[in-house]
């Protein structure tokens, strides 16, 4: 990953080109990424890798022409032949009458602690060695284990004509595994993101999935049904993505959103309920700017139950008389004071779900998902765990979830399969859930 | 988030996930796919030179390979990869984004100490590419104490050749204004039809350039180029604050411009925007079990997602059990799992005219073929590499090895994965005229199936009743839902040779990191009895 001063002088010289060219005002983002990952399977490590990454994408307008374009090569050759191109093509592009000037000087405030130093220097040995650890923990236990390690520096800058200049470096890691019986009847999984490699243990983790691996053997017949569910993070998270994602002002007031008939001020969940973009916090790796270096503030999206706001893009901003928001930001839904096995004691009857998989929507006006249980169902009867049950295939929306919500856990960071480590998020609690049918996969 | 699967539409337009730079090409091979120097041998690297822009290569392949030897490689391969790409996103009278990237790399793959080491860098000299090959080197050795048997490689013949898309005109020398303006004439036309208030034209284009060279002899330079066009048209109703959207059916293609020139896209902008508003309008569904007729333009992808993935071998192994899952197509199974009706037989084929995945060699250097995976109903082969043939007592790995970029790991990835049609001349107008009760659905919609590929649940983007052989009037809110080894088994009857149709898609995510890969699936129409049709209408809850 790329230095402030580094990424500040492959800025500028691509400005100084492109800014040569008269009338032509122009953006520049340079990403790098140093990243390494080791992935393991059937008790063996399989590959690994490192690999370096960089970026340069440079967008010119003149006017409300605009295109861009994009290199890995930073060479004298290379720039200049990208600078060419971008402005013949912007010449070329029809007049784009959403084309926004270039942002000028901003401020930002950024994760105090984005970049952890040893998760930078992290060599190959290390990931090996965790890995090994989980192999360790599956050959012990008489299980096959599988899984992944990856972690990365990255960097982005951006700079432009008018004056911008942003840099936000940070470290991203994750570890996840999953645990198989040898029968083929149990299957259990663990996963986590962080920035900071020192937060995951291999062993815990392993262990979480083995013991889940062992406990989810032999599962029994459930019938399918609306059932009252425990959600890990892992399964809250990929479900909620469908609503954090959905919030956009355009899309609502052009009247094909979730939004168009709950606008901001309605009250769609009880007060447990609240949703946050944070870029401060370190853990999710978030940048604190956009793709147009417009800067995002930590705020609330829903609070208490209440949605308070849409993202507004410069020009949808500006054609509705609002302010810009700037999209982005990691995205957490406020947790609460339970505990997993807490939430569990109150259920006479209901499910306990590990995590979902091949979440797709399936109606955006309703955002109805479909997607399916893995790796750990169990059923609970008067408060407890009774036994391992089949999978299901779910057809439910993340607005009932939220809306049939009443206990929460604290928050975790999941990472792996369907969520990417971008998104805190509690265990919780919901009723009437819609497991639809049974899915043999185990 | 992470998106496991194949995606094309509302979601994944936008192509310009990779990158790619202007490379002169010489046209003298140009419309000549594979084979035309195959006949070269040696001298090894002077002969197949033919697309190379650089000679400096040869000297940068020759020193990484012998770098990794030197280091104490058993195995080393080095692939340079350019990868070029453009787009262009509209949306009714304005174009909203004009893009193109490029991305050059190496990657170096090694086998040290009986395990693989890779590790990969945009910068492209020889000093940057040894340094690689020693990293890869050391990463294998961390690796090694850790492995219980050590990874060997199928025997391969050692591959020298240029391959290419066989194309007419390419598609980064055409105008920007023209692909714009084609795209606004789709949005103009689909914005004439009352109701419509929202149109979506796009375009993505991309070229990927690869030299592979091994330390078995391979020496292989391709260039693949592949395109992507398409709109989505949307329908709005104020009154009752309800929209719907249709999808225009064309599959992305291994293609020149001339493709996109051929496809009547402008032509049914009219009949795509009348079907969104008459979508909107038309009833809801009633659930239940009924017979259901499949157009090419949904059936590829329950092909791609219930017969492709599974027979997957790594993935029926477990070696993808941590994220894409594993499969019910286990080696027991083969030979005995009666996976589909008995005239319905599925072939890979890396050579599909058109394919989104033909090349001529893949990422291991192994020449590319065509094969069964369900025979005649039964459940018969896998996907295999160099790695994987061993692993069931396979001589030679089918060929179906690859990575998305300079900075991807290669590993096993889908081919073109088709049905074939069936003996008798059969037209999707027959398949509706022989239904009594039944709905037909075109187009890919919501797709979703479980991580051992038994459940699944698709939509799609136009329904129809069928009534007595007759189409009586659009429906909403269908999706079909079943068991993949039913499913293929309720199917009783299947449209012959002129009703083949290829689909496909660019964007197909396997592994972690995740990579992505473009395939095509071509298949008949197909008949399916008494099969779980859900509502998915919750607008009233």
């Amino acid at each position: 990953m790329q230095t402030s001063s580094e990424a500040k002088r492959l800025v500028d010289r691509v400005l100084t080109l492109a800014g040569a060219t008269k009338g032509a005002e122009a953006l520049v983002r340079v990403s790098s990424a140093r990243e390494g990952n080791t992935r393991f399977a059937v008790n063996e490590l399989t590959s690994a890798g490192d690999v370096e990454r960089l970026t340069v994408q440079l967008t010119v307008q003149f006017g409300q022409r605009s295109a861009s374009a994009a290199t890995n090569q930073q060479d004298d050759r290379s720039l200049d032949d990208l600078v060419t191109r971008v402005v013949r093509m912007a010449r070329l592009a029809p007049e784009n009458p959403e084309a926004m000037p270039v942002l000028g000087h901003q401020s930002y405030t950024p994760a105090k602690t984005a970049v952890d130093p040893a998760t930078v220097k992290l060599t190959p040995d290390v990931r090996a060695k965790a890995a090994a650890a989980a192999i360790a923990a599956g050959d012990a236990a008489k299980l096959g284990m599988a899984g992944f390690v990856r972690h990365a520096g990255e960097s982005l800058a951006l700079g432009t004509t008018a004056g911008l200049a942003a840099y936000h470096a940070w470290t991203t890691c994750e570890m996840s595994c999953t645990a198989r019986t040898p029968d083929g009847t149990g299957s259990g999984w663990a996963g986590l993101g962080s920035n900071r490699m020192a937060d995951l243990d291999p062993g815990a983790l392993a262990k979480t999935a083995a013991d889940k691996a062992t406990a989810s053997a032999q599962p029994r017949r459930l019938d399918p049904g609306r059932y009252t569910v425990i959600l890990e993070p892992a399964a809250v998270a990929s479900l909620a993505a469908f609503f954090a994602y959905s919030f956009d002002a355009r899309r609502a007031d052009e009247g094909r959103s979730y939004f168009t008939k709950h606008r901001p001020g309605d009250k769609l969940f009880s007060e447990a309920i609240s949703l946050r973009t944070d870029p401060t916090d370190a853990a999710l790796g978030a940048t604190p700017f956009d793709r147009e270096g417009l800067p995002i503030a930590a705020r609330r999206w829903v609070d208490k139950g209440v949605v308070t706001g849409l993202p507004y893009s410069r020009y949808w901003a500006k054609k509705q008389d609002k302010l810009p928001t700037g999209v982005g930001g990691g995205w957490a839904l406020d947790g609460g004071t339970a505990t997993r096995d807490e939430l569990i004691k109150g259920v006479p009857r209901g499910v306990l779900i590990t995590r979902f998989w091949y979440l797709r929507p399936v109606d955006l006006q309703t955002l109805l998902v479909t997607g399916l249980t893995r790796d750990g169902v169990f059923l609970i009867e008067n408060g407890a765990i009774a036994h391992p049950v089949n999978n299901f295939r779910f057809n439910e929306s993340p607005i009932q979830m939220l809306a049939r919500c009443d206990g929460l856990t604290a928050t975790a960071i999941p990472s792996g399969g369907e969520t990417d480590g971008g998104f805190r998020v509690p265990a919780l609690r919901s009723h009437e859930f819609n497991l639809a049918s049974i899915s043999e996969a185990i | 988030m992470a998106s496991p699967d194949t995606s094309r539409g509302n979601y994944h337009i936008d192509g310009a996930r990779l990158a790619g730079v202007k490379l002169s090409r010489r046209s003298f091979l140009r419309g000549s796919s594979a084979g035309a120097l195959a006949l070269i041998t040696a001298p090894r690297i002077a002969a197949a030179r033919g697309l190379l822009t650089e000679p400096r290569l040869d000297d940068l392949v020759k020193r990484t390979l012998a770098a990794a030897t030197k280091a104490g490689a058993s195995y080393a391969d080095v692939r340079v990869v350019r990868i070029r790409t453009e787009s262009i996103a509209t949306r009714e009278d304005r174009v909203q984004h004009v893009a193109s990237g490029e991305s050059y790399g190496v990657g170096v793959r090694v086998i040290a100490g009986g395990a693989w080491g890779f590790a990969a860098t945009p910068n492209v000299t020889a000093e940057a590419a040894e340094r690689a090959a020693k990293d890869a080197v050391a990463i294998a050795r961390a690796n090694a104490p850790f492995m219980k048997r050590p990874v060997t490689l199928a025997p391969v013949p050692a591959n020298v050749d240029v391959w290419q898309t066989a194309l007419v005109k390419d598609p980064f020398k055409i105008p920007l204004e023209d692909k714009a303006e084609l795209l606004l004439a789709v949005n103009r036309e689909a914005m004439k039809v009352p109701g419509v208030k929202f149109t979506n034209a796009y375009y993505s284009a991309l070229a990927e350039w690869k030299l592979l060279a091994s330390t078995d002899g391979a020496y292989i330079e391709q260039e693949i180029v592949r395109l992507s066009p398409g709109y989505a048209v949307t329908a709005i109703d104020d009154k009752r604050g309800e929209f719907e959207s249709c999808d225009h059916p064309i599959a992305p293609r291994q293609a020149g411009w001339e493709y996109v020139e051929a496809a009547p896209l402008v032509a049914d902008a009219r009949r795509i925007a009348e079907l969104a508003v008459e979508k909107l309008k038309a009833p809801s569904v009633q659930p239940g079990k009924r017979d259901l007729i499949l157009e090419p333009s949904n059936l590829w992808l329950t092909i791609h997602e219930s017969i492709g993935h599974p027979t997957e071998l790594d993935r029926a192994l477990g070696y993808e059990a941590n994220f894409a899952g594993t499969s019910f197509a286990t080696p027991d199974k083969r030979g005995k799992l009666r996976l589909a009706a008995p005239f319905m037989t599925f072939f890979a084929d890396k050579t599909t005219p058109g394919g989104l995945a033909t090349c001529g060699y893949d990422d291991d250097g192994v020449a590319t073929g065509r094969w069964n995976l369900v025979e005649n109903g039964v459940f018969v082969g896998y996907q295999t590499t160099r790695e994987q043939a061993g692993w069931i007592g396979e001589p030679a790995s089918r060929g179906t090895s690859y990575a998305d970029g300079y900075g991807s790991i290669p590993f096993q990835r889908m081919p073109n994965v088709s049905l074939a049609p069936g003996p008798k001349d059969r037209s999707l107008e027959d398949l509706i005229a022989a239904t009594d009760d039944g709905i037909l659905i075109s187009g890919d919609g919501s797709w979703s199936i479980d991580h051992q590929r038994f459940n699944f649940q698709f939509g799609g983007q136009a329904f129809w009743e069928i009534k007595h052989g007759k189409k009586v009037r659009m429906l909403r809110d269908v999706a079909y839902q079943a068991n993949t080894i039913e499913f293929w088994n309720a199917c009783d009857q299947i449209g012959g040779a002129k009703s083949w149709w290829l689909g496909g898609s660019m964007s197909d995510g396997k592994g972690e990191p995740e990579q992505v890969n473009a395939m095509s699936h071509g298949c008949p129409p197909a008949r399916f009895k008494q099969i779980n049709i859900l509502n998915t209408n919750r607008r009233t809850a």
